[in-house]
Order: structure tokens, then C-alpha cells, then sequence
């Protein structure tokens, strides 16, 4: 993914348009903003010499800062599932409809995006962060109609794993 | 007519302008598009809350922290061939130069005549450690003597697999299950046998050590005006490539390296160029540390930028290489002579499956 030019001239324009994009697509996933801003540091040094077109600089952002921080999500996923079997009982999780979301249901969320597949995931993600059913199809190369289904089965999914855990207490 | 499909009624909750009138009007109609309408509503809207960001993020020191990054990577690039170039260096450096040759003299076997001797033939991949220093460092490959490109390997396109198999005489890989974000058919690369013959040159080296402020240890008997071959290929790769960013697959497949030499005594040509000065001694270990059976071929890992692991596929050992920054991932192993790798911008388990799934 690195480049191998100059550093873009634009670069400054393009960064301070796209990047709370991209932090909040790396915050979805990893449900944590120092991770996310680290995500998005390492995804415009990565872009700084690239010549992907302005135009679809953000898209190519936001694909890059879903790919890699679902990559630092899978690479610490044993390392939180130890965690989870070590943290003994858990609290109780008020209802998912509440406004308030626990720590404990925030790491939840992330164990379940991980264990989605990655294409499920980085289209909820993609979607999530604002990006249209065309710019979603773009990224994955998926048909416009196809996004729906991919998004929907994803958001099944982690809304399983959120009633799960909410009936179980 | 039929209830539009999960992915319709989902692209109903927040884009519903993109959905057909035809659908819409019978979504309007039909309870049990309507309960499925809600479902989706309430799913997107609970996963909508489980994914909150909070406050937007400081953006101007956001910036200078980027301007910074960026400030001390172009000072590291001032201060090192650029990337290409170190490419290129890295393909004509003494390290990958003795690493090869060093893995065709581990075979170690009687001194040859002077007919073309094979003396290595590659059954397993292992990785050596190697730092970027280590290879900007070096003087490149022509202090230690000439190297003659033999055969072109011609590498260009092709229509379809098939006609990469008639073009390489290889079975072309087939990738059963994409993983996700690649999709669509591949394009197909081959590339034919290529052979390089590298005759080494004590008095260039002399030269190039003494430049270097360094003293050459005297070459042993035979290997001044020793010559080795070394040939890979064919090989035949198919490149899933995409837009916007989203990840690029490739699966290769390639005749593996070979070597042949010219006769001189091996050990001891072996464990001088593992002696000559500025290739580093933890490298040199590495490399003596194969077993001598001249089956290994090292496979040099940039230390700063990658891991490696050691996996299985198909019941062959498999290197498993992974950038340190998680985007790139590639996974290659041997099996009968052939090389097989799989590589893209996807991790390590993905690269894994992916090679796993294989159809020839």
C-alpha cells in the first residue's frame, strides 16, 4: 500500500477533509479513539505518495482505515478473548436501545465485527461511516443491490450478539 | 409479484431513493414487508448506537502530528536510495548475491568438472532476517564480479489461465473461495525460465574492499574466475487488482530456483563468502545455520518491515510473512520443485485460507 513518490501536494487539503472520516470509520471498528487515530496516521503516511486521484481520495481512505484497523482488531483478537475469560462475571448491559453503551458492550460489538467476514464488515463499517450504497459497491466491488444484503446480514449479526448477552442477564 | 429481497428492504431504511418505485409500492402494501422494514430499522438503529464515535477528533493536531511523520520520512528517504533504487540494490546486492550462492555451495558436494554441475535445488523456503541498513550498506554485486543475464525471463500477459498453463507447461492455481473485497476474474502474468550467470572476480573484489577501507581475505584456490548459474521459472501469476484502495490478490506459481556451478570446492567457496566483509555476522549465521544439504533457499525478510512464521499448507512448511503495519500478508511454500505463494492486502489467516483452498 505505500507509495513511492513525492509527497502529494494536496495532501494537507485532502487531510483535513477526509480525516474525521477516517478516524470515525477506524473508531467503529475498534471502538477506541487512540487506536483510531493511530489507524489514520498510518493510513495517510501510506497515502502521501500515492497519486490515487483526488477525486477518489475519500473512498480509498476510508477502504484503507477499514481494512487496516480491522487487521489491529483481528491481530489483538486472542488477546481479548483471553481477557474476557479472565474478567470472571460481567456487569449488567442495559438495554441495547439505551443511548448509553458500556465498555463491556463496546468490546462485545468489536469481538463480533471481527469474527465477521471481512467483506460483511468493512461494507457495515463503510456504510456506517456515511458512505453511499455506490461508494460502498465501488470499494468492494460489489453490485449496488448486492450492499443491502451485505449490510443487513452484518447488522444481524452484531444485533444477535448484543440480545444475546442482554438476555443472558 | 415477489417480496423484494433482505439487502431491498435494508437500502429502504436510509437510501431509499436508490430502491425502485415497483418496490417501494408493494413494501407499502405487504405486512410482511413492512415487519422485515422495521427489523431492519431496528437492527441498523441498535448497531448505529453500538458504533458511536463521540466527538469528532482534534484535526489540526491531527495535522501536525501527519506533517511531522511525514517531515521525518522524507529525511530517512534523503538519507537512503530511494525506494526503487533500493529495490534494484537489493536484487544486485551481495547479500541476496551471497545468499544465493551460498545456498547453491551449501549442497557442498565433490568438486565438480568443468561441465555445469546442479548443485542446489530448492525443496524448502526459510527466511533470513535483513535489515534495510544491511542492504543499503553494501557494495552492490559488481565488486564481487560479473553477472551475465543468460535467459530473459519475458514476463507479459495472457488471455485466461489457459493459456497461461500452455505458455508455462505449469498447472495453474485456482482460487476457490475470493476472500472478501476481491472479486471479479484475475489477470493472468507469465514469465519464462530465467538464468543469470554470475562469475566472481577476486581482484574486483580487492578493489572494491580496499575502497571501502576493508581487507579482503585472500580467495581460496578456484574461486577466482568461478562461475555459478542460477535459474527460476517459468512461472505463471494471477492478479486480482481493484480500485479505491480495496485489496489486491495474488497467487504465483514458479519453477523453483536451481543452481549450477562450474566446479570448485564448495564448503570452502561457501564459507568464504560468508567471511568477505560487510555482510553482517548475524546474517552470515543465519545462513550457516541451514543445513548443507543445498535445499534451502533463504528467503532475506526485511526485519524492520515484516514478520515471519512458519505455517503448514498442503502438508508442506510454509513461510507465512506479514508486514509489521498489518496490511500486507503473503504465505509461501514448496512443494516438488515448484514454488507456490500467495500474497495481497489481506492477513495472515486470509492469505492461509486462500492458499488452503487451492485447485489445480
Amino acid at each position: 500500500m505505500s507509495g513511492r513518490g513525492a509527497v502529494r501536494a494536496d495532501l494537507e487539503q485532502v487531510f483535513r477533509t477526509a480525516y474525521p472520516r477516517v478516524v470515525a470509520v477506524a473508531t467503529r471498528v475498534l471502538g477506541s479513539r487512540d487506536g483510531a487515530e493511530d489507524v489514520a496516521q498510518e493510513v495517510f503516511l501510506s497515502f502521501a505518495r500515492t497519486a490515487v486521484p483526488a477525486g477518489e481520495a475519500p473512498a480509498w481512505l476510508s477502504v484503507a482505515a477499514a481494512h487496516t484497523a480491522l487487521n489491529h482488531l483481528r491481530s489483538g483478537r486472542r488477546r481479548a478473548s483471553r481477557e474476557e475469560s479472565a474478567a470472571g462475571p460481567d456487569p449488567t448491559v442495559p438495554d441495547v436501545a439505551d443511548d448509553v453503551v458500556t465498555l463491556d458492550e463496546r468490546r462485545r460489538v468489536r469481538a463480533a465485527l471481527a469474527r465477521l467476514p471481512r467483506r460483511q464488515a468493512v461494507a457495515l463499517v463503510l456504510r456506517h461511516s456515511g458512505l453511499s450504497y455506490a461508494e460502498v459497491a465501488a470499494a468492494l466491488d460489489l453490485s449496488p443491490g448486492s450492499v443491502g444484503t451485505t449490510v443487513r446480514r452484518a447488522e444481524s449479526a452484531l444485533r444477535e450478539e448484543l440480545s444475546r448477552h442482554a438476555s443472558s442477564h | 409479484m415477489r417480496h423484494p429481497t433482505e439487502g431491498t428492504l435494508r437500502r429502504l431504511v436510509d437510501e431509499p431513493a436508490g430502491v425502485a418505485d415497483a418496490d417501494r409500492e408493494h413494501v407499502a402494501g405487504c405486512p410482511a414487508c413492512l415487519s422485515g422494514l422495521a427489523a431492519a430499522q431496528r437492527d441498523a438503529a441498535a448497531v448505529s448506537t453500538a458504533l458511536d464515535t463521540g466527538t469528532p477528533p482534534d484535526v489540526d493536531a491531527a495535522w501536525s502530528r501527519l506533517a511531522h511523520a511525514v517531515a521525518v520520512d522524507e529525511r530517512r528517504r534523503a538519507a537512503a536510495p530511494a525506494p526503487a533504487r533500493r529495490w534494484r540494490n537489493r536484487l544486485r546486492s551481495p547479500v541476496v548475491a551471497v545468499v544465493g550462492v551460498a545456498a547453491l555451495l551449501a549442497g557442498g558436494g565433490a568438486a565438480a568438472a568443468a561441465d555445469w554441475l546442479q548443485v542446489f535445488r530448492t525443496e524448502q523456503i526459510a527466511p533470513v532476517s535483513v535489515t534495510q541498513a544491511d542492504l543499503v550498506a553494501l557494495p552492490d554485486l559488481s565488486a564481487y564480479g560479473t553477472a551475465q543475464v543468460v535467459e530473459e525471463p519475458d514476463v507479459r500477459g495472457v488471455a485466461d489461465a489457459a493459456a497461461a498453463g500452455e505458455a508455462t507447461g505449469l498447472g495453474v492455481p485456482r482460487v476457490t473461495d475470493l476472500p472478501g473485497g476481491v472479486s471479479g476474474d484475475p489477470a493472468y502474468q507469465v514469465g519464462n525460465r530465467a538464468t543469470v550467470e554470475f562469475t566472481f572476480s577476486a581482484e574486483r573484489a580487492a578493489e572494491a574492499a580496499s575502497a571501502a577501507g576493508e581487507t579482503l581475505p585472500p580467495p581460496p584456490a578456484g574461486l577466482d574466475g568461478g562461475r555459478f548459474r542460477l535459474s527460476a521459472g517459468p512461472g505463471v501469476a494471477a492478479v486480482w487488482t481493484s480500485g479505491s484502495g480495496a485489496p489486491g490478490l495474488v497467487v504465483a506459481r514458479v519453477v523453483a530456483p536451481t543452481a549450477e556451478s562450474s566446479g570448485i570446492p564448495f564448503a570452502t567457496a561457501r564459507e568464504y563468502l560468508l567471511s568477505l566483509p560487510g555482510l553482517p555476522e548475524d546474517l552470515a549465521a543465519q545462513l550457516r545455520s541451514f543445513a548443507g544439504d543445498g535445499t534451502t533457499l533463504p528467503l532475506p525478510v526485511p526485519a524492520g518491515l515484516a514478520t515471519s512464521s512458519v505455517e503448514e499448507v498442503d502438508g508442506a512448511p510454509a513461510t507465512v510473512l506479514t508486514s509489521r503495519d498489518g496490511s500486507v500478508a503473503g504465505v509461501v511454500w514448496v512443494t516438488d520443485g515448484v514454488v507456490t505463494a500467495v500474497a495481497g492486502s489481506l492477513d495472515a489467516d486470509e492469505v492461509l485460507a486462500v492458499a488452503r483452498g487451492l485447485q489445480e
